[in-house]
């Protein structure tokens, strides 16, 4: 040990003249093992998959067997499905009423809840914990709520001698219903991401506001809002991805009906693959789901890149 | 160090030395639905003081595997009907070794090469075919062979609350209720129900419901001499035949005749809450039905119980829909062991087929429909004609529970005004045929 550290310093540089240092960035095999771990699973979970599934569209495949190449027939069979159309619009529907609840409402939670008082603490917890919550709670706490005779709502109803909205089982509301939970259910995220914006904003533009007079309104408008703009698109591109797969919520709560008013693409394909065994015509809407998802993340990067910077 | 290593060989010599005795022992995956109620029965062997499905299922298989200790049953219980997942076990190889499957749902399996044929391994433990009921045996039947130990035949019932009944007049001097004769009978008794006691005749499930509705459409078709599955792979369902019946129960919502936004549990409690007259609902209730009505200050207690086939509205034959549970076994490599332990479980619910048939079902055996014990059952003197009367779709339909969600769902758009009764029709039959062409 001595030994070495009494060594003469000379010796480094006279080494490297001799050897050029290796260029740290040159192509290397022995690198790819530091990807290779994430590449298996990218490529056994998520590629291979993705490629079956597109093979199997154009296959009439069931659970049991790998069929005949039957090329766009299953698409054309979708096309004419009434009810795989009805799934697209229901689909579209869940979202057009979710998404902006969500981010409205996670919004105003956020400004009403942006304070450092232990009331605020309290009430962000509280807010949150719902989403801690697994579907199947989730949607027994509904239920709970909306069935008839016996259910909190006709609880409440009955105190004034009226009769509850039947949310589970009425056309024009079964969707409505099934929002109303999710909105409960997904409230948290939307919440913190607005949360964690406003509180990124500099004190000091709020203290040059109020050095110029601005009222609240003005604040807000002015001030607030544009410096969370980037994630209010986030949150609802996120939400927008999300409420596009929506499943666990409509088949507990009601199966997808009444007549499959509140079926959604994935119930569709759930429902065509696995209990009518026809699995060809469910990777064929499972590729239509893909597509208009793919939408959504290209908005999201054309949003993105719109902006001139990263969301 | 040498220390660490015998107190280890010491303790996994110990281990293997516990292990032994369940080592022995066959184990079997047994899979089923029929609900969870291990609360209440979880280590009951005494099967005669359990009631209902759960509970007398749960009842059987705890004293199957305290009778034979050579043998362990495991239970898996699944949600109503659990083919999905049982589709899932079997296309990812690790299908349970007996599941419950209807004999409705038993063809999807079977011609898929899924299942075992039963009739050498019941033969092997002295049951036999001929043993079984002219239903069940039809039922359990595929291609000649048996693939499935039928437990029961059962069907959807007239389950009545007879206080109601005598409040709206609808009683004979005998005592036994009033039931209609034709569709216009229905209607008008219905009326009267109303009138005289306030409340809707119909206690039904209508909330996202599709198997009550496809069941009676079946029912009513069959009591018309409708023929609609003549061709298993062809509906008929656009028919003047299916139209009297859809119509029929549109009244039937539109009159306020019936409970309207009830679920399955929601719809057991209004009925039991004395909330309607009829309630429809299968053979598996009349136990806790009775129960009920022996139980003071119920609904049911007040005026009574009492259960019928679904009245002869139609003009035909003389049917009602019918279903069966059986017991199926998947296709495997075994070892001789672990067959002859499957074989003494069947034989053990061929066994006790008697204790399965106080759930209100009705006996997959002959002799014990026709037994004193069975007769002596409260009830089974109106309800035993269903034997007779019970009527599956012809054994060649497959997919027949993703039919009954088309069916169901189209009847239920039709009766509550979300679509006409022709169209509901027309696509109906449209879509069930879509979906018996692409099998």
């Amino acid at each position: 040990m001595a030994d070495q550290l009494a060594m003469p310093h000379t010796a480094t540089p006279a080494a490297s003249l001799r050897t050029p240092s290796a260029d740290i960035y040159a192509p290397q095999w022995r690198n790819a093992i530091f990807v290779a771990p994430f590449l298996f699973f990218f490529t056994t979970l998520l590629l291979f998959p993705l490629l079956w599934g597109i093979w199997l569209s154009f296959h009439k495949a069931d659970t049991f067997s790998s069929g005949n190449f039957v090329g766009l027939g299953n698409y054309v069979r979708l096309y004419h499905d009434k009810v795989f159309l009805q799934s697209i619009w229901n689909t579209f529907y869940f979202v057009l009423l979710t998404v902006p609840t969500l981010a409205l409402i996670g919004l105003f939670l956020a400004l009403c809840l942006n304070r450092r008082t232990r009331t605020a603490a309290v009430l962000r917890t509280l807010f949150f914990s719902s989403s801690v919550l697994s579907v199947t709670i989730v949607t027994l706490i509904w239920r709970i709520v909306f069935i008839p005779n016996v259910g909190l709502l006709s609880t409440i109803y009955g105190w004034f001698g009226a009769t509850a909205p039947a949310f589970i089982s009425n056309p024009s509301l079964a969707m409505i219903g099934i929002a109303i939970a999710t909105v409960w259910w997904c409230i948290g995220l939307p919440m913190m991401l607005f949360l964690s914006a406003l509180q990124q904003i500099p004190r000091d533009i709020y203290e040059a506001a109020a050095l110029d007079n601005a009222n609240r309104w003005q604040t807000l408008r002015s001030i607030t809002l544009p410096s969370i703009k980037r994630t209010f698109v986030l949150v609802v591109i996120i939400q927008i991805v999300l409420q596009f797969q929506l499943f666990g919520q409509a088949w507990l709560m009601t199966r997808g009906g009444p007549n499959n008013l509140t079926k959604p693409i994935v119930l569709y394909i759930y429902d065509t693959a696995f209990r009518r065994w026809d699995l060809g015509m469910g990777a064929a809407a499972s590729e239509i789901l893909f597509i208009l998802i793919l939408v959504a993340a290209m908005a999201q990067y054309l949003v993105a890149r719109n902006k001139g910077d990263r969301v | 160090m040498i220390m660490r290593k015998m107190l280890f060989a010491a303790v996994s010599a110990g281990a293997m030395a516990l292990a032994s005795p369940s080592l022995a022992a066959t184990e079997l995956t047994v899979q089923r639905f029929f609900g969870a109620c291990d609360a209440d029965f979880s280590t009951n062997t005494d099967v005669g003081k359990a009631v209902g499905e759960c509970g007398i299922i749960t009842s059987l298989i705890n004293k199957f595997n305290a009778d034979n200790p050579d043998v362990h049953v495991s239970v898996t219980t699944v949600e109503w009907p659990g083919y999905d997942q049982l589709t899932a076990q079997f296309a990812s190889g690790d299908a349970p070794d007996i599941v419950t499957i209807h004999e409705s749902a038993l063809s999807d399996y079977q011609s898929k090469g899924l299942l075992m044929p039963l009739d050498d391994l019941l033969k092997s433990v002295g049951v036999t075919p001929d043993a079984f009921t002219d239903a069940a045996r039809n039922g359990a039947t595929k291609d000649g062979k048996i693939y499935g130990l039928p437990i029961d035949s059962w069907t959807m019932l007239y389950h009545i609350n007879m206080d109601l009944f005598k409040q709206a007049d609808l009683v004979n001097a005998d005592g036994t209720p009033i039931l209609p004769k034709s569709p216009e009978e229905l209607l008008a008794q219905a009326e009267q129900f109303k009138q005289k006691t306030g409340k809707p005749y119909f206690v039904q499930n209508l909330a996202n419901e599709t198997a009550l509705y496809t069941r009676n459409l079946y029912t009513y078709l069959f009591q018309q001499n409708s023929d609609f599955f003549a061709d298993p792979k062809h509906v008929k369902l656009n028919t003047p035949e299916a139209k009297k019946v859809v119509e029929m129960y549109k009244a039937i919502f539109d009159k306020d005749y019936t409970t309207k936004d009830l679920d399955y549990g929601g719809a057991i409690n209004a009925f039991l809450a004395g909330e309607g007259g009829v309630q429809l609902n299968g053979t598996w209730v009349v136990g806790d039905n009775n129960a009920q009505s022996q139980t003071k200050g119920t609904a049911l207690n007040k005026g009574g119980y009492a259960v019928y086939p679904y009245p002869q509205l139609f003009g035909g034959a003389h049917a009602q829909y019918a279903d069966g549970h059986t017991w199926a076994v998947s296709q495997k490599d075994r070892t001789p062991e672990q067959t002859a332990a499957i074989g003494k479980f069947l034989k053990f619910f061929a066994d006790n087929d008697f204790d399965w048939s106080r759930t209100g079902h009705l006996p997959a055996y002959k002799a014990i429909i026709s037994s004193d014990a069975f007769k002596a059952l409260p009830h089974r003197n109106t309800i035993a004609a269903v034997a007779d009367l019970g009527k599956p779709l012809p054994s060649a339909v497959q997919r027949q529970f993703a039919i009954q969600d088309i069916i169901g769902e189209e009847m239920s758009a039709a009766i509550t005004g979300q679509k006409d009764v022709d169209a509901a029709l027309a696509d109906m039959e449209s879509r069930v045929n879509e979906l018996l062409a692409n099998i």
